[in-house]
């Protein structure tokens, strides 16, 4: 016959710390893990825009940014910001260049597309549509959200890379072609996979889609 | 010799990305913001630390104290707000960057221009007494630079005496004064005779800087300089119509 043995005070105490200590693991490593878990996602559909015309939808890992566009102050670089997304040519497209807390920079379309990474050029490469020429005449405010094209050293070298800033440039007025400015969408920018110690970004996140709204 | 490798590695693997973004657009590090909400959209930096350009690093400058940097501030502005935005936009000026001692491979010098980074390093404690007339020199030089076909060097040189000639180089010359001359026979300055391009910088720099009376007895008593000056006048007209001394 077998004897049951009680279990003392303290083993008992051991075996529920165990097992919280077990739950809390468990529930640590999903939280951590899940970097988007306290971004709000924001459907585009709920809010009534003063141009829908104007208004595209970044799709990123943790949800939508909301960029309106101002085709008054750069028509040729909206064009082609617009051509481009309405190709879809920026799905799949890299954000291979990201410094915390400052600046955002994707649109390599030649060697930052997914599967097709190619890290040694990454950041040099072309759409295929030739360059454009710097608008960087009228004003504009470079605040918090400001979406501009990227550019080589040189002006009238603007293609399709483009920057989002995470907090105000005002040096940036000038010398880079403003295309428009995130309304929504700020936080979901700010999780985007960053390098403490690179600009450039090894295994990097992607767009999941670019649309116009309209 | 290991253990600093190794220490020196581990604070670069441990020192997070800061992105300058002052560096980033004109190439020049320890500068911070001193200004940038002008009228014409200058941005005024300064030199928090002493720097060294080029590939050879032969460009230094030192940061200045405060103190200075007040003082020749408020002159650099008040000579450089007499250009409008239009003006800086067309001969591809933007940035002014202020420290003290400049030098290139150890000549000390007043001001380097250069009109592809759209900035003009200013040593503010250059000769204090043609300082101002100097922020304008050197503005020449940027547009110089920037309009290299419409300022022909060899049409310039027609100007002066079939006897005359420039030195090789604006520092092969041990005649750099800067005193405006009492007779001037062709040239405001000494430093005017070093090369045709300092003479364009020092003639501009006149017309900017001397009241229209002054340059209108220059004008009928100097017929190479009457020349010199409307051909400077002329070509400003081709960059800016709109520019007036």
């Amino acid at each position: 016959m077998i004897k049951k043995i009680k279990a003392s005070k303290s083993e008992k105490f051991i075996f529920v710390f165990l097992i919280l200590l077990g739950i809390t693991t468990f529930c640590t490593y999903y939280i951590v893990k899940n970097k988007c878990l306290f971004v709000k996602n924001i459907d585009p559909k709920n809010i009534t825009f003063k141009k829908p015309n104007n208004i595209a939808v970044l799709n990123a890992p943790c949800g939508n940014v909301i960029i309106e566009l101002y085709p008054n102050i750069s028509p040729n670089a909206v064009q082609r910001f617009v051509t481009l997304i309405r190709s879809n040519a920026y799905e799949n497209i890299a954000f291979h260049r990201v410094i915390e807390n400052k600046l955002i920079q994707a649109g390599d379309l030649e060697f930052g597309k997914k599967g097709n990474l190619d890290y040694g050029k990454i950041g040099t490469g072309k759409s295929g549509l030739g360059t454009i020429k710097s608008e960087i005449e009228n004003n504009f405010n470079y605040t918090k959200g400001s979406v501009g094209l990227a550019r080589t050293f040189k002006n009238d070298t603007e293609d399709s890379q483009f920057f989002i800033i995470l907090q105000d440039e005002p040096l940036f007025e000038g010398e880079y072609t403003p295309v428009g400015r995130v309304l929504y969408g700020l936080e979901v920018l700010k999780k985007i996979k960053y390098e403490r110690r690179s600009e450039y970004i090894l295994r990097p996140d992607f767009i999941n889609s670019f649309k116009m709204l309209n | 010799m290991n253990l600093i490798r190794a220490i020196l590695l581990l604070i670069i693997f441990f020192t997070p990305v800061k992105a300058n973004t002052i560096y980033n657009l004109i190439k020049i590090p320890n500068l911070e913001i001193y200004e940038i909400n002008t009228k014409n959209k200058l941005k005024y930096f300064y030199a928090v630390r002493p720097f060294r350009l080029g590939t050879q690093k032969n460009i230094v400058c030192s940061n200045p104290n405060k103190k200075d940097l007040e003082i020749k501030y408020k002159i650099i502005h008040k000579n450089l707000s007499r250009y409008s935005y239009d003006y800086l936009r067309k001969i591809n000026l933007k940035y002014i960057v202020m420290c003290k001692n400049l030098s290139i491979s150890e000549l000390y010098t007043a001001g380097i221009p250069d009109n592809v980074m759209k900035t003009l390093i200013l040593d503010i404690k250059f000769n204090e007494n043609y300082f101002e007339r100097v922020i304008h020199h050197e503005v020449f030089h940027v547009m110089h630079l920037q309009h290299k076909k419409v300022f022909n060097e060899e049409d310039w040189i027609k100007f002066n005496n079939s006897n005359f000639k420039y030195a090789e180089c604006s520092t092969c010359t041990k005649n750099i004064g800067l005193e405006q001359y009492k007779e001037t026979k062709g040239f405001f300055t000494e430093y005017s005779k070093s090369t045709a391009s300092e003479d364009m910088a020092e003639v501009y720099s006149h017309m900017i800087f001397l009241k229209k009376k002054e340059i209108n007895q220059i004008r009928k008593s100097d017929p190479i300089l009457d020349n010199k000056i409307s051909y400077i006048e002329n070509k400003i007209k081709k960059i800016d119509s709109s520019f007036t001394f």
